[in-house]
């Protein structure tokens, strides 16, 4: 047994320090053939075909010999079609000059019209610039790579995002492409101190990742402390914001999340404002945002947008909500199993009666149920539209009045099982909500137990785990435990515009004070903008 | 490690404990009602009052109401509560559960011959018994009788005699609605007896055990209140009603809304003023080494009805119906007192009255206070009433049928 272990974990050493291409690693450098390196280009992309090779001549006699290469779907066809080739062939101009001057630098300077203009001559540099989608262009004789930055190809546009739906606000959404996601940050952030550090993370997939952060604003301990987690990262892929986040985060025994990740461009831009770090990721339209508190994920973007007596009436609703979804079942089965004391008579007999058929006790009738909404739920996720529907008719009859009639639940557990979906359904974050998901079920064993005492027991190990969790160095509770009174302006409550006086202290860096003084607005004394037009004698009366 | 070995303990602790003390509904036989008399041989009888729930809870499968009795009754004997409720295990299918438990009803006989006393410890001590429990006095009824009464609306016998007394007591305020920790207090308490509400059941009795009796539109006996119990050193030595009990529940000052009628000139009964708010306070003041009681009594109330012709736009007709409430509560105190000293049972407290006045006269006064100087104690009795409004009409459509006549 061990020795098997032993000699996978060889092999797994050997894989990753295999080259692939040993022979042309010493090749480290361009050749000046440009036939030899087409050559090279071929062999290392194993000659696929998307990998487009586009010879052409340039010169009086066709005396110079060129060639561009790039990624087909990875460029921008237009601009590739329309002014590189047609500038490089068409000139005549240049198709002079190019024999007689060193022809690399002259293309760089007149014929190439294109921003981003670089030369190269490191094979590492070239290839990581051809996957990303730039277009070389080889010349005969120059042991010397224009790079032109024709990124482009197709993208989704920018659409909704639909995890985080709002009734007021802004509607676009992050897409897939790391670029769009960036500018959309920057559209609400005209600021030069909107840094961005891009970097490259996963030893084979070489995904662009970007933290962004406003320079003064920000911690700058724990810009240092995101950039180092992620230069660790060392893993041959990263395909969504999830692979990053599960490599940096402080705490990985805990099922609450300790980074908080959006669709929302307006929900960055305002993080960054609090002075968090934004984390992209190439390929995924969730952006991550460190450091993560536990309230923050009670609160909507949409709570900064409505009034504040309404968004703090709504955070409380949220709080609730939460503690319905992680302890409805777990009350319900310590109440009818330990404490039937507690429910007044009326309904205590009401509930006896709905019981008195039911053949399991509470606890097996709250999991039985419990299991079965998890099960639908997956089920109304994984599937396919189409048969949605399908699940929906089912699934009424599973938690429902079928279930009920056939004597296997008592309809008080329906009932239970019901609000606790819903409840959990309306918890705004939904990494949050499937965490209190699954310790539910701890709850729910803690009830049977040990009644309410149980409940109270699990709710203080609780409280202690979650002041125990730290996300880059914040308190996760913070800012109500440790407990920071002007930061409890934005926590539970919500306090209104003009009272935002002050960043997260524990998050944001030095630059703390967020606006002037006397922001409240008052009415003015005198009443001129009220309408003179209606004088005595001429109204309709 | 250790972390890991003390999660394990813990572990165990957790799943080795059990469900303790773990009861499922199914396996509770919810006690009601209790009931408690004594038979010829002497030893205690309790009944209880087992709610059927299938037979309570409408629309529920497997049953519904109707069909079968919301309660089930059953009897035990002991020679002393426990043992009776014990004892009741040979005869219910599952635990007795008494934490439900709102009503006692005490066999008249057992409180004439033995007391209170000795069967309220068992219900004071019991984890599961609530002090709040509500108690009555059957009434010229066994007790046992009074529990097998089926009764319709409330479809649990116990439920249905609460909420008639907790109704009563607020619209009509000639009972009290007392529970188990009321009786200790004014049992232990020296200066103080306690009184009980009487319920008797009117009709036959064994009628009143079938599910047909609350299947007509007239019950064939129904559980009603008769009285208030009066109690001398625990036991029970007469009843108080009518004008009289009403009297004392004004003194107790449990008035909430009642009813009061005042004649007009010759007119009996001619108006009738509902009291509204009310407060009455009992004061002490001692002259000549004998303490004398004043009891002040301040209503505030509606006229409810008027039939003589009077105009009750006019404010000395307000005035003199005022008066006219205050001489009839008056009246109603001055009964409750006489009946009481005639009882030499002081059940208003006016003994706890002098001790908080005079500590030190109330030790000498004490030994013989209800059997020498509560009798011949001399009650000053102070009503304010107050005609707050007259209703919707001030002046009644009496009086212009009067005028057209």
């Amino acid at each position: 047994m061990l020795g098997f272990f032993k000699k996978r974990q060889k092999k797994k050493a050997n894989g990753l320090n295999d080259k692939r291409h040993p022979e042309i690693d010493w090749l480290n450098t361009i050749d000046a053939s440009l036939s030899i390196n087409l050559e090279i280009i071929k062999e290392k992309t194993g000659n696929s075909p998307d990998v487009i090779i586009r010879e052409l001549s340039m010169g009086l006699n066709d005396s110079v010999r060129t060639a561009i290469v790039y990624i087909e779907g990875m460029v921008d066809d237009q601009s590739i079609k329309d002014f590189l080739i047609e500038s490089l062939m068409k000139n005549q101009n240049l198709q002079e000059k190019v024999t007689q001057q060193e022809p690399l630098g002259l293309l760089k300077k007149k014929a190439v019209p294109f921003g981003d203009v670089v030369t190269g001559r490191e094979w590492d540099q070239l290839f990581s610039s051809l996957m990303a989608g730039e277009a070389l262009i080889f010349i005969d004789g120059t042991a010397e790579v224009l790079i032109i930055d024709t990124r482009g190809g197709e993208k989704r546009a920018i659409e909704e995002p639909s995890s985080q739906v709002v009734v007021r606000g802004p509607r676009d959404g992050f897409t897939e492409d790391i670029r769009t996601n960036i500018s959309l940050v920057r559209r609400r952030i005209r600021n030069p101190s909107l840094w961005v550090e891009p970097m490259k993370i996963g030893q084979t997939t070489k995904t662009e990742v970007a933290i962004m952060y406003i320079n003064d604003v920000a911690n700058e301990k724990v810009v240092k402390e995101v950039r180092r987690r992620l230069k660790q990262i060392n893993v041959d892929s990263i395909l969504e914001s999830g692979y990053v986040e599960q490599l940096i985060e402080d705490q990985t025994f805990t099922t609450f999340p300790t980074l908080y990740h959006t669709e929302r461009p307006d929900a960055v831009a305002g993080n960054l404002m609090e002075g968090r770090v934004a984390i992209f990721v190439d390929g995924t339209p969730f952006v991550l945002l460190a450091p993560a508190v536990f309230i923050q994920f009670f609160q909507s973007v949409e709570d900064y947008y409505t009034r504040f007596d309404l968004a703090t009436a709504l955070r409380f609703l949220r709080i609730l909500i939460f503690f319905i979804s992680l302890i409805a079942p777990a009350a319900y089965v310590a109440a009818t199993t330990f404490h039937q004391e507690m429910i007044p008579t009326q309904l205590l007999i009401t509930v006896a009666a709905q019981r008195e058929a039911v053949p399991f006790p509470s606890f097996i009738e709250a999991l039985l149920m419990e299991i079965t909404f998890e099960i639908l739920r997956e089920a109304g996720i994984r599937m396919p539209r189409a048969v949605g529907s399908a699940i929906s008719i089912v699934g009424a009859i599973v938690i429902g009045q079928a279930a009920v009639q056939a004597g296997i639940v008592s309809p008080a557990m329906v009932i239970i099982v019901s609000i606790t979906a819903i409840a959990s359904f309306a918890t705004p974050s939904y990494s949050v909500a499937i965490s209190a998901r699954l310790i539910r079920f701890l709850f729910m064993v803690a009830a049977a137990t040990f009644g309410f005492y149980g409940i109270i027991l699990g709710i203080i190990m609780l409280t202690v785990h979650l002041c125990s969790l730290r996300s880059f160095g914040v308190p996760y509770m913070s800012p109500l435990a440790p407990f920071t009174l002007v930061n409890n302006s934005d926590t539970i409550i919500r306090a209104p515009w003009w009272a935002f006086w002050q960043r997260p202290r524990l998050i944001s860096g030095e630059n703390t004070v967020r606006e002037g003084s006397r922001q409240k607005p008052r009415p003015p004394m005198n009443r001129e903008m009220v309408s003179r037009s209606n004088e005595k004698g001429d109204s309709n009366e | 490690m250790n972390k890991r070995l003390f999660f394990i303990f813990l572990l165990g602790a957790v799943l080795l404990s059990g469900c303790w003390s773990k009861k499922e509904l199914t396996d509770l036989a919810l006690v009601a009602g209790l009931g408690i008399e004594k038979n010829e041989e002497g030893k205690y009888v309790g009944t209880i009052q087992v709610v059927n729930p299938g037979n309570v809870a409408e629309g529920q499968q497997g049953g519904g109401s109707g069909q079968g009795p919301p309660v089930s009754v059953y009897s035990a004997t002991g020679d002393n509560i426990i043992e009776a409720s014990r004892e009741l295990s040979t005869k219910v299918s599952r635990r007795l559960y008494y934490a439900h438990t709102n009503l006692v009803v005490i066999d008249e006989q057992l409180a004439r011959e033995e007391g209170i006393t000795k069967i309220l410890d068992a219900m004071d001590r019991d984890p599961e018994f609530r002090v709040t429990t509500t108690v009555i006095i059957a009434h010229g009824v066994k007790a046992g009788d009074i529990m097998k009464a089926l009764t319709p609306i409330d479809k649990i016998p116990s439920s249905k005699i609460i909420k008639t007394l907790k109704f009563t007591e607020e619209s009509w305020g000639e009972h009290l609605n007392v529970n188990i920790k009321e009786v200790i207090n004014a049992l232990t308490s020296s200066g103080k007896e306690p009184l009980i509400t009487g319920f008797h059941l009117i009709g036959d009795h064994d009628e009143a055990k079938k599910m047909e009796s609350i299947q007509q539109t007239a019950p064939a006996a129904t559980i009603q209140t008769n009285g208030l119990a009066v109690f001398k050193e625990g036991k029970l030595i007469g009843w108080i009603h009518g004008e009289a009990a009403k009297g004392s529940v004004w003194i107790l000052d449990r008035i909430k809304r009642t009813n009061v009628t005042i004649n007009w000139k010759e007119e009996k009964g001619a108006i009738s003023y509902q009291v509204m708010r009310q407060k009455t306070n009992i004061s002490a003041r001692m002259q000549d080494g004998q303490p004398i009681i004043t009891v002040e009594v301040r209503a505030e109330g509606d006229i409810g009805e008027v039939i003589v012709p009077i105009d009750l736009t006019d404010p000395h007709v307000f005035l003199e119906i005022e008066k006219g409430a205050e001489e009839e509560i008056k009246k109603e105190i001055e009964q409750a007192v006489q009946e009481a000293k005639e009882y030499k049972s002081d059940v208003f407290g006016f003994g706890e009255a002098v001790r908080r006045l005079d500590p030190d006269a109330w030790e000498t006064l004490k030994a013989e206070w209800d059997d020498r100087h509560f009798p011949e104690l001399q009650v000053e009795v102070k009503v304010d009433a107050f005609v707050r409004r007259s209703g919707l009409r001030n002046k009644s459509f009496l009086s212009q049928t009067e005028e057209n006549r």
